[in-house]
């Protein structure tokens, strides 16, 4: 309630201050109404998500300057302009920011923009795709920005509260379809839309404090509107309440492919999701993202249809053939970098994203295949270290986005960090060993508040792969090195010479920063070891537990009953044998020669500079480690969503209570169920009584000194069943007379019940 | 009010009519006093429910919208006795009720019986007598018998009064006590006629007037049984109840209320509107019928037709149960 007396004195000030600059009364009174509170709320929540698109591209001080600027000039020509005219002057507005926004649209891209497309992006958008994924994303928002604004200001303060609520309410709509609006932006929004309309009608009503379960019931409807609504855009990866479960890292990174949220707590999946069949082991990538907005990653730009060969990286590049066999289905073509083919079924449905990564048309079904050619980028360190800062195009500026809120203390610790190295590799290599070395390895976080990088440097003390690449990312472009934070799978268990099993608990996430004339290079900043360890505790623990999915033929050599300790896998860890992948000779000719960039592939012990364990030997005397994973049972839930559940049950009691749903219920059955009772007299006057609850429904209430004949009486004016009039007569004669029969009595009863039942039809023709 | 009473109707004078007999003998006779009085078809039938509720009817009304006719058609469509009789100041109780005259021949007091001793008695402008003269003959009313010279005397079976009140010139009158008010049945205004009615009217009255070729349509005998029939309705726990809810709500909300007496003559009045509505048990419907014309006058409210106005207020607010 205290929105509501703060509505009221927030409503009264700007009164004042209207007052104060000498406005009419009618101003005046236009303004003193608290729905206008409601319309600044609803407002509010649009521009917030506005603001935040320019906060991560840029541009957010203009947008105050815009949002205020129309917000003002609203409330100047809102006095005298007529309701047609700021109709005119807000499509205008909307008109006339296209137009800025196709302008600022490169040439190239512009060529693109057909009636078809145009379409096909509108639809695209409402449908999910995040506002922030537009190329121009920054101009979009200023130029969209003015129209609701001034719309909404002028028409509440015309006091068309109602046309001022739909303007706002269908800015944010589209902002919740995008799924840019959170819960709380929506919920905020919400409530000040219901707050506009509310105040405005219970002022005419009279009274606040009359209304309060009203209040009750319409604050919860909101919670739960708001919370349907921002689950509708994002699927699985949208929570429904605040208090999200806990999600596998392979649902997080991997399957919501168009961006990545980072989480609290995670689980590892230790599901088997493809077989790959290939000569080396790689990184399976599903993804790379390139705006970062502080707590999400996002993909720019809509994926173009596969139509044939790709391009490889720039440079000198080996080709590599993977076929890969999905286990369960799939809805992301992981594939080492640079991909440039792919052929199967699949082919036909792919997409190439603007980042150059291949993307699932249709998904892949469970057992079905796809063959993928890539070119894996040949490199020495000496090249990168040489490879200079010379971008192609627009690249050096788009992988070295930040949000303009990104605090001063990431900018600081990134020199700290690597300032001092003088070319882009070295730079890397500073931060992915300075991340290695401070920063834990766990699946159990709290969900970072703010800047997920800030909190990660400064807050916390362990992280998951998420974490450990955004960070890195984050530093990375804070040195001005075009880097970018990308999802897939680490290359799983090799169970043959060539071929390798990928679990949902090989999703992981790492950094690629692009090197002019090598293209982009892989960097792990996540510690490995730890990370290995948990994985195949979490699998050994599956195996025990007997969960299904988790072995395919190939990798389940013993039978469950033979492994009953929870270190049983030695036998199946290839790996140490397997060691004779190419990749760590002293040439440097494959991507994993300088170490940091494949700590998560390096074969046992052979590992390049660093000395580190293997990635896929399961830690033998680790068993402990990934147990925290799997506790994930019922804890108790936070208070925030012990505040939401409290508020939804006040409403639904209120709400109860404002409909008497018990009675309602009780009447519903009443009315259609009678049960035969001592005396016939009593059976027509129950018979009656429900008739006269029929009527009350379908056309009035008795009144008061309304006999029962003059009520029938009055009713068959307009086309009362001739039936009722008979119950009538039976129940003066069964309550005023001398009695009736039994017949007579039966007789009463199935016209009513006919009359009950009639009604459903008599209701569906008349719409009523 | 089974088939053996009807039957052996002609034994004693102590059965009554089956309902719809006394319903049918209702309407043959409002139907006779219709050829002679144009318009007044509720008019009839409040005074055909004081007959046979055995009640007294108040006219309150302008003179010469036809009052005396109503009263004499009723009257003659009866077969009754009727007698009529003019108030003015110099009224004395006895010549309303009658004197006994000392007889030369037989030597003898003689008792010569009053205008009251008739079916159907109309008095007219019963404010102008005084009021002794009104009690003898509000007495006579309630007890239908009149006491002359210490000898009690008992009216004719049946006996109405219809009494009239002119309201315009107030000079020279003798206002009604509410005690005395209370003693008729009802109290009704006749209202002058539509347009329709009064052209009919005089169309009726060139050449004979027509209540000189007005033949009986009822014998005395019958009217007796369907009285008896009226008295034999039924009147259910709920009526009663509403009967008595609504007189409480008169009570609450005017500075006199209906009196239990005011109740009983609804009641009355109730069970007569049921036996023209063919019924032999009353419904609320009958109470609402009678209401207004029965309790109206028996509430003091405020100034003129506000008794009315609280006993509609009644009927729109006591609920029907």
């Amino acid at each position: 309630m205290s929105g509501a007396s703060g509505g009221r004195g927030g409503g009264l000030g700007d009164g004042e201050a209207t007052d104060a600059g000498g406005a009419t009364g009618a101003r005046w009174k236009g303004v003193r109404h608290p729905g206008m509170v409601g319309i600044a709320l609803l407002t509010f929540s649009y521009v917030s998500v506005l603001y935040h698109v320019t906060d991560v591209v840029g541009g957010s001080a203009t947008m105050a300057v815009v949002v205020a600027g129309s917000a003002v000039a609203a409330a100047a020509l809102g006095r005298f302009m007529r309701i047609r005219t700021a109709l005119f002057v807000g499509g205008a507005l909307v008109i006339g920011g296209m137009g800025v926004y196709v302008l600022s649209v490169p040439a190239s891209s512009r060529a693109l923009f057909t009636v078809g497309r145009v379409v096909a992006d509108t639809v695209a958008l409402l449908t999910g795709l995040s506002v922030l994924r537009l190329t121009n994303a920054g101009v979009w928002a200023l130029a969209i920005a003015p129209a609701p604004v001034f719309l909404s200001v002028c028409l509440a303060l015309r006091g068309r509260y109602g046309w001022a609520v739909a303007v706002g309410g269908g800015a944010l709509l589209f902002f919740i379809l995008t799924g840019d609006a959170d819960s709380a932006t929506t919920l905020v929004g919400v409530i000040g839309a219901a707050a506009a309309v509310g105040f405005e009608t219970m002022n005419v009503r009279g009274g606040v404090a009359a209304e309060l379960d009203t209040l009750a019931v319409v604050v919860a409807a909101m919670i739960v509107l708001s919370a349907v609504l921002s689950v509708v855009p994002g699927g699985a990866a949208e929570p429904l309440l605040p208090d999200r479960g806990v999600g596998t890292v392979e649902s997080n990174v991997v399957s919501s492919s168009e961006e990545v949220t980072v989480v609290g707590s995670i689980r590892l999946s230790p599901k088997v999701r493809f077989t790959v069949e290939s000569d080396d082991p790689e990184y399976w990538q599903t993804g790379a993202y390139n705006r970062y907005t502080g707590s999400q990653w996002v993909r720019t730009d809509t994926a173009r249809p596969y139509q044939g060969r790709l391009d490889g990286p720039p440079g000198e590049s080996r080709p590599l053939v993977q076929t890969v066999t999905a286990r369960t289905e799939m809805d992301a073509l992981p594939a080492a970098w640079k991909p440039v083919a792919v052929d199967g079924r699949t082919a036909d449905t792919a997409k190439v994203t603007r980042q150059g990564g291949l993307v699932a048309g249709d998904a892949v079904l469970a057992n079905e295949s796809y063959t993928v050619r890539s070119e894996v980028a040949q490199y020495t360190e000496e090249q990168l270290r040489r490879s200079g800062t010379d971008y192609p195009g627009t690249l050096g500026e788009d992988y070295t986005q930040l949000p303009d809120s990104t605090p001063d203390r990431v900018r600081d610790r990134a020199a700290e960090v690597a300032g001092d190295e003088e070319n882009a590799y070295d730079k890397a290599v500073a931060i992915e060993e300075y991340l290695e070395s401070n920063k834990g390895y766990t699946l159990n976080v709290e969900e970072p508040d703010g800047d997920v990088a800030d909190e990660f440097l400064f807050e916390m003390d362990a992280g998951y792969c998420t974490y450990f690449a955004t960070t890195m990312v984050v530093m990375l472009r804070a040195e001005g090195v075009p880097a970018r934070f990308v999802t897939g799978y680490t290359p799983g268990e090799r169970v043959g010479e060539n071929e390798w099993v990928v679990r949902g608990l090989n999703a992981h996430a790492w950094v690629e920063v692009y090197f002019p004339d090598v293209g982009w290079v892989r960097f792990d900043p996540t510690p490995s070891d730890p990370r290995v360890s948990t994985e195949s505790a979490r699998l050994d623990q599956a195996r025990q537990d007997g969960e299904p999915g988790v072995d395919t033929n190939e990798t389940r050599r013993d039978d469950d009953s033979e492994t009953p300790t929870p270190t049983p896998t030695e036998t199946e860890t290839p790996d140490p044998d397997e060691t004779p992948t190419p990749d760590d000779g002293d040439d440097g000719t494959p991507n994993g020669s300088d170490g940091n960039a494949s700590d998560g592939i390096d074969p046992n012990g052979t590992g390049g500079s660093d000395v580190r364990t293997p990635a896929f030997t399961p830690a033998p005397n680790d068993g402990g480690g990934g147990d925290p994973p799997a506790d994930d049972g019922p804890s108790l839930p936070s208070r925030e969503t012990l505040g939401v559940w409290l508020a939804l049950l006040v409403g639904l009691v209120a709400g109860a209570r404002r409909v008497d749903a018990a009675e309602r219920a009780y009447r519903f059955f009443w009315l259609r169920h009678q049960r035969r009772r001592e005396t016939p007299e009593r059976d027509v006057e129950r018979a009656y009584a429900r008739l006269e609850r029929l009527l009350e429904k379908r056309y009035r209430p008795r009144k008061p000194g309304e006999t029962p004949r003059a009520y029938l009486r009055a009713l068959s004016n307009v086309g009362l069943d001739p039936r009722a009039e008979r119950v009538g007569r039976a129940y003066e004669r069964a309550r005023y007379g001398r009695g009736v029969t039994r017949e007579e009595a039966e007789t009463a009863i199935d016209d009513v019940d006919a009359l009950v039942r009639s009604r459903g039809r008599d209701g569906a023709r008349t719409g009523r | 009010m089974t088939d053996a009473e009807t039957t052996d109707a002609g034994i004693s004078g102590r059965t009554a009519l089956p309902v719809a007999e006394a319903a049918t003998l209702a309407r043959r006779i409002a139907e006779n006093v219709e050829r002679v009085i144009v318009g007044q078809r509720d008019a009839i039938e409040h005074i055909l429910i004081a007959i046979l509720s055995r009640g007294h009817l108040l006219l309150d009304d302008v003179p010469g919208v036809g009052k005396t006719m109503l009263a004499r058609a009723t009257a003659r469509s009866l077969d009754c006795s009727f007698k009529r009789v003019q108030f003015t100041p110099d009224l004395l109780p006895s010549d309303v009720t009658g004197v006994n005259v000392f007889n030369q021949k037989t030597r003898e007091f003689e008792f010569q019986p009053g205008p009251v001793f008739a079916n159907v008695v109309l008095g007219d402008e019963i404010n102008r007598a005084p009021p002794k003269t009104q009690s003898a003959l509000l007495e006579a009313m309630e007890e239908t018998q009149v006491t002359v010279d210490g000898e009690t005397r008992p009216l004719p079976d049946p006996f109405t009064v219809i009494a009239t009140q002119n309201d315009i010139e107030t000079g020279r009158t003798y206002e009604l006590p509410m005690a005395e008010i209370d003693r008729f049945m009802k109290k009704l205004h006749l209202g002058y006629p539509d347009e329709a009615s009064e052209t009919e009217m005089l169309g009726r009255v060139v050449g004979n007037h027509p209540i000189e070729s007005l033949e009986p349509v009822a014998a005395v005998e019958d009217l007796r049984k369907a009285q008896r029939t009226v008295a034999a309705v039924e009147v259910s726990q709920p009526v009663r109840s509403y009967v008595t809810r609504l007189a409480g709500y008169t009570r609450d909300h005017a500075e006199l209320g209906v009196s239990p007496r005011g109740s009983i003559a609804l009641l009355r009045a109730s069970q007569a509107r049921a036996v023209l509505d063919e019924r032999e048990y009353v419904i609320p419907d009958d109470v609402q019928a009678e209401a207004t014309t029965v309790l109206s006058h028996r509430v003091l409210a405020g100034g003129a037709g506000a008794g009315r106005t609280v006993v509609e207020d009644a009927l729109d607010s006591v609920p029907v149960e």
